[in-house]
């Protein structure tokens, strides 16, 4: 267990005599046998006569600094409840920390979580279900959440998540850019296109205001934007025990969007994490296609923008999504009290989703949506309609955000907007990686 | 090696006479009771439940589906073997971890004597140096790792922005696949290189001082004294530094894990890392432990290896 | 070389003598400049995160890096202790580090003791067994011992974070034979007073052996207070976390903000840091004589 390197194999008599001896061992022995009166727990539970309320989240960044700012407004609501949050890396390494926790049985109360990351959190062992009765007590129900999200948070005909938002990519512009290419209406929205071939059209007149490209897009995280153009286009992929179905044609002039937005100089070739967003601040580009979340970045740069729905590239605006939610990690010894706690908790959360909205993100409790202060929000409120054109990934132990399937197709995806690969040969790599998934045996 | 090392006699008690066979004779002839076993139980039971049976029951483990997840549970013969050693990663992160360790154990025997020959010459600067020397070995690995992450961050690190003040563009450290393990390298280097020097200090000074006069007599100037003296008497601590580095280097994880997270694009992930996505990240208990017994295989082969090549040398 | 510049045995000619005594001064200069400088560079890591953690957030990300600030402040460090998760953390080690050497100890010893001083049946190959534990590297058993741990509901628990660290052959190993080293005849005595085993434990031989506790109880004290792998494993509420664990995981939602994260690495390196001034000499020593008597 111990990594240092000890005094092995070795004898060490080290020279003099003095030091902690009897009495150190004695104190020591003294202060093990108090400790164990303490036991198990951290020592200010028994103190404290709150209802103790974890919470832990992968919320970094701006996302982070709005959950904090409403779990300030939320605590000081709540002087009864001994609430703490603690946020974790995020991906891999926050959903690691939920499962092991929930399979030593003390983990957090309640964790945030990607509602398409339900069955890889083994619903039922990992995850406790939630009583429907006792959230809509607190004023959650399915009439005020969308249907296509609701559902969503269902397995086994049993409930496992209280869902937060829905985050979606969306079109950003750049309203200097566009206005100077002639893109723009009077009211500064940006004029509606369909096909792809008026896309790119609009590409290519932005590309001659701007002198470097039209669009900039994430190409090290191509998997969301493929989803979005396989969607428009009705693809399906089913995801069976160990065989799979997929639309060949659909994926290729899917690929074939990725492929000729770098190969014709459109977009970038290589774009990741802060790229994408600086390549529109910076006028380098007059589009962008990012996740909501981009929003504050955008701000902080000062840059003029808005914000619409994924472009109609296949005739319409559907656009891959994703929707945070919050699930109960399996406990050993489930706290009524604490469970309220926390349901009620989930609950105020959604009620105050305005601040969360900041974040670009959609509420998905509706009266928020649909409220004046929600229609002051923007560039929020122009692209509201995403959440019902919203795409979830199919169901399995490694689709997802952040998931198996997501982080291997990258592989393959990126590789057309580096021109190393033809539509086709990626489609033969994307394929071999699914099927891949699919020889591995589910761990859930 | 053990054999050689003679049982100490503890200074502490005056005239405490030189070891004597009659502790084997006093063990025969006394008659066997259970007393003894009284005394070893307490360690037994830590040592039976904690590594025995999670060592058995693992093996146990790499026969089954077994997921963290838990749920049903069934036997899936040689399936876990046959996915670990036809895995590719698997055998990238081997070799991820023989690479670092090629690269750290030379680096950290030299730097060790280098620095332990500069506290033995510099005196009057010992307490200094050795502080200097030794005080990282007892930082937390955390807290190394957040100050090398801090210096190495290529557009606001210590290291590039130096470097920019003599016009010279410094590499991206961490996040570049060609420099990443090189990074790592020197940080664990600077972090864990005080317990070597610290042995090699400890075996200068007890080389007795009339060797070196003797030597200084016959016109032995300081190098020639370094290179026929010192080193010579080093070369048993010398294998036994290298002994122990090797086998501390190939169990490497936590820097790593915590500088890079094994990235970028899975360059510097370690065997112990792979095991940790494979079973905790992936859940799956079953292919994880049967990971897991590849290398200790492997380790327990090289440990016993080493020390045969040690032992023989030392004969 | 500096000593032997003052040595006044050495029969050379005079002439020679001032010659050879002029070039070992100006190797000693250099020499002692090369130090001092090896030893600077060793330091700038902890001196880097000093000077960043004392300025001002803003300051922190100014190019090129300025050593010296004119605006140093604590505001950094007030700002990580009043978050409180750093007290928390070190009173975490604390309580664990404390188990692990003191049930280290007592456990080692009480088994080391066992293996000298008796012959029981089966005595050889339990002694066997314990040396062969040496051998197996404890990292590749995370997997089974979490499993063991979900088991017997310890998953987040101190003694979850403790007890797998007790298991530590190789001090058994180490105090055997110091025991065997240790004449019979302190014994016998104490026996003919009618002295049972445990006692001639406590008042013959732990006397004795003082300076291998001491080196033991210490390298147990900062293998297991540095031990990253198995409390990373074992915890994962944050309430829960040791120093290393929680500085290593939960630091991250402090994102850039420079001058905490270098704080937060201070105060983390500073319990151990403290120990080690205070038993310097013991570490010193201990490490010291494993390699004497290599």
């Amino acid at each position: 267990m111990r990594d240092a390197p000890s005094p092995s194999y070795h004898a060490p008599p080290p020279a003099a005599s003095a030091g902690p001896g009897r009495r150190a061992f004695v104190t020591g022995a003294v202060a093990a046998a108090g400790l164990a009166a303490v036991g198990c727990g951290p020592p200010d539970t028994l103190i404290s006569g709150r209802t103790r309320l974890r919470q832990w989240n992968l919320f970094a960044g701006g996302d982070g600094l709005r959950m904090i700012e409403m779990h300030e407004a939320y605590k000081a609501e709540h002087p009864d409840i001994d609430f703490r949050a603690t946020t974790f890396t995020w991906g891999a390494p926050f959903y690691t920390k939920v499962a092991m926790g929930a399979a030593g049985g003390r983990g957090a109360d309640i964790a945030t979580a990607h509602v398409s990351r339900l069955e890889s959190l083994a619903p039922g062992r990992l995850l406790d279900p939630i009583d429907p009765a006792m959230l809509a007590e607190a004023g959650i129900d399915d009439t005020v959440v969308l249907p296509n999200i609701w559902e969503k948070c269902f397995f086994d005909g049993r409930l496992y998540a209280i869902p937060l938002d829905t985050h979606v990519l969306i079109q950003y512009y750049h309203l200097d850019v566009c206005r100077q290419a002639g893109l723009l209406d009077a009211d500064d929205r940006l004029v509606e296109v369909s096909g792809t071939e008026e896309y790119f059209d609009m590409l290519r007149e932005i590309k001659a205001v701007t002198g470097t490209y039209g669009l900039s897009i994430d190409t090290w995280n191509p998997w969301s934007n493929f989803w979005s153009l396989y969607r428009q286009q009705d693809g399906e992929l089913v995801l069976g025990e160990d065989d799979y179905e997929m639309d060949d044609d659909k994926a290729l002039a899917a690929m074939e969007v990725l492929y000729r937005l770098s190969e014709e100089g459109l977009a970038p070739r290589h774009s990741m994490l802060a790229d994408t967003a600086a390549n529109l601040a910076n006028g380098q580009a007059g589009l962008m296609i990012h996740g909501n979340w981009e929003i504050p970045t955008l701000e902080a740069t000062g840059v003029g923008f808005s914000a619409t729905q994924f472009p109609a590239v296949f005739g319409n605006h559907r656009t891959r999504g994703d929707s945070h939610c919050y699930v109960f990690p399996h406990q050993r010894d489930r706290d009524p009290e604490r469970t309220r706690a926390a349901v009620e908790y989930a609950a105020w959360m959604l009620r105050h989703s305005l601040t969360w909205a900041k974040g670009g993100h959609i509420p998905a409790y509706q009266p928020v949506v649909e409220s004046p202060e929600y229609d002051e929000l923007h560039p929020q409120s122009e692209y509201r309609e995403a959440a019902e054109n919203v795409q979830f990934e199919p169901q399995a132990w490694f689709s997802g955000s952040a998931g198996r399937l997501q982080e291997e197709a990258t592989g393959a995806l990126t590789t057309l907007h580096q021109g190393t690969q033809t539509p086709e040969q990626a489609l033969a790599q994307l394929k071999a990686t699914i099927r891949e998934l699919l020889t591995v045996p589910s761990p859930v | 090696m053990t054999s050689q090392t003679s049982a100490p006699a503890p200074r502490t008690s005056p005239g405490a006479p030189p070891r004597a066979d009659r502790d084997l004779v006093d063990v025969r002839r006394r008659p066997t009771t259970w007393t003894g076993l009284w005394f070893v139980l307490p360690f037994l039971a830590f040592y039976l439940l904690f590594l025995l049976w999670p060592a058995v029951v693992g093996l146990g483990y790499t026969f089954t589906d077994r997921s963290l997840a838990g749920g049903p549970l069934s036997f899936v013969g040689p399936d876990n073997w046959q996915e670990s050693l036809t895995d590719r990663a698997l055998y990238d992160s081997l070799w991820n971890t023989l690479w670092f360790t090629i690269l750290s154990v030379p680096l950290m025997v030299l730097l060790a004597l280098g620095l332990a020959l500069l506290t033995d010459h510099a005196r009057r600067l010992g307490w200094f140096l050795r502080l200097s020397f030794f005080a990282p070995f007892v930082l937390p690995v955390a807290v190394m790792t957040l100050i090398w992450n801090w210096m190495y961050n290529p557009s606001l690190g210590l290291f590039n922005g130096t470097l920019a003040r003599f016009g010279v563009q410094g590499p991206e450290w961490l996040f570049s696949e060609d420099t990443a393990m090189f990074s790592v390298v020197i940080a664990t280097a600077w972090w864990q290189v005080g317990f070597n020097y610290l042995l090699y200090l400890a075996a200068m000074q007890s080389i007795p001082k009339d060797v070196y006069e003797a030597a200084a007599i016959d016109g032995a100037g300081a190098w020639q004294r370094v290179g026929r003296i010192t080193l010579p008497l080093l070369a048993r601590t010398t294998a036994l530094i290298t002994v122990l580095q090797l086998i501390g280097s190939l169990r490497v994880f936590e820097q790593i894990y915590l500088m890079t997270m094994g990235g970028p694009n899975f360059a510097t992930r370690t065997v112990i890392q792979y095991i940790y996505d494979s079973g905790f990240v992936g859940l799956r208990v079953g292919l994880a432990s049967s990971m897991a017994y590849i290398f200790m295989v492997l380790i327990i082969a090289a440990s016993i290896a080493q020390f045969r090549l040690f032992s023989r040398k030392e004969a | 070389m500096v000593t032997s510049t003052s040595r006044p045995a050495a029969p050379a000619t005079a002439p020679a003598r001032l010659l050879r005594r002029r070039r070992v001064t100006v190797g000693s200069a250099a020499l002692y400049t090369v130090a001092a400088l090896a030893a600077l560079l060793w330091l700038v890591p902890l001196l880097w995160a000093f000077a960043t953690s004392v300025k001002p957030e803003g300051e922190t990300t100014v190019m090129p890096p300025a050593w010296l600030t004119p605006n140093a402040t604590f505001e950094a460090y007030a700002q990580v202790l009043g978050r409180g998760d750093i007290i928390r953390w070190t009173m975490n080690s604390l309580i664990t580090t404390t188990i692990v050497t003191a049930l280290t100890l007592v456990v080692c010893v009480l088994a080391a003791y066992g293996f000298s001083r008796f012959d029981f049946r089966g005595r050889g190959w339990l002694f066997a067994l314990v040396i062969g534990g040496i051998l197996i590297p404890p990292q590749v058993l995370i997997v089974p011992q979490f499993v063991l741990m979900t088991q017997l509901g310890l998953v987040d628990t101190y003694w979850g974070v403790a007890l797998p660290q007790v298991v530590a052959p190789v001090f058994v190993f180490i105090l055997k034979r110091f025991f065997d080293a240790i004449p019979r005849d302190y014994e016998d005595a104490a026996k003919m007073d009618g002295a049972g085993p445990l006692l001639v434990l406590w008042s013959v031989i732990l006397p004795l052996s003082r300076p291998i506790l001491t080196a033991v109880g210490i390298f147990t004290f900062i293998g297991a207070w540095n031990n990253f792998l198995w409390p990373f494993i074992v915890v994962n509420d944050p309430e829960m976390m040791t120093l290393p664990v929680g500085l290593g995981t939960v630091l991250g939602q402090y994102g850039i903000q420079y001058a905490q994260v270098m704080a937060s690495a201070v105060l983390g390196a500073l319990p151990l840091l403290v120990v080690y001034l205070l038993f310097q000499r013991h570490i010193v020593t201990g490490v010291a004589g494993a390699g004497i008597k290599g």
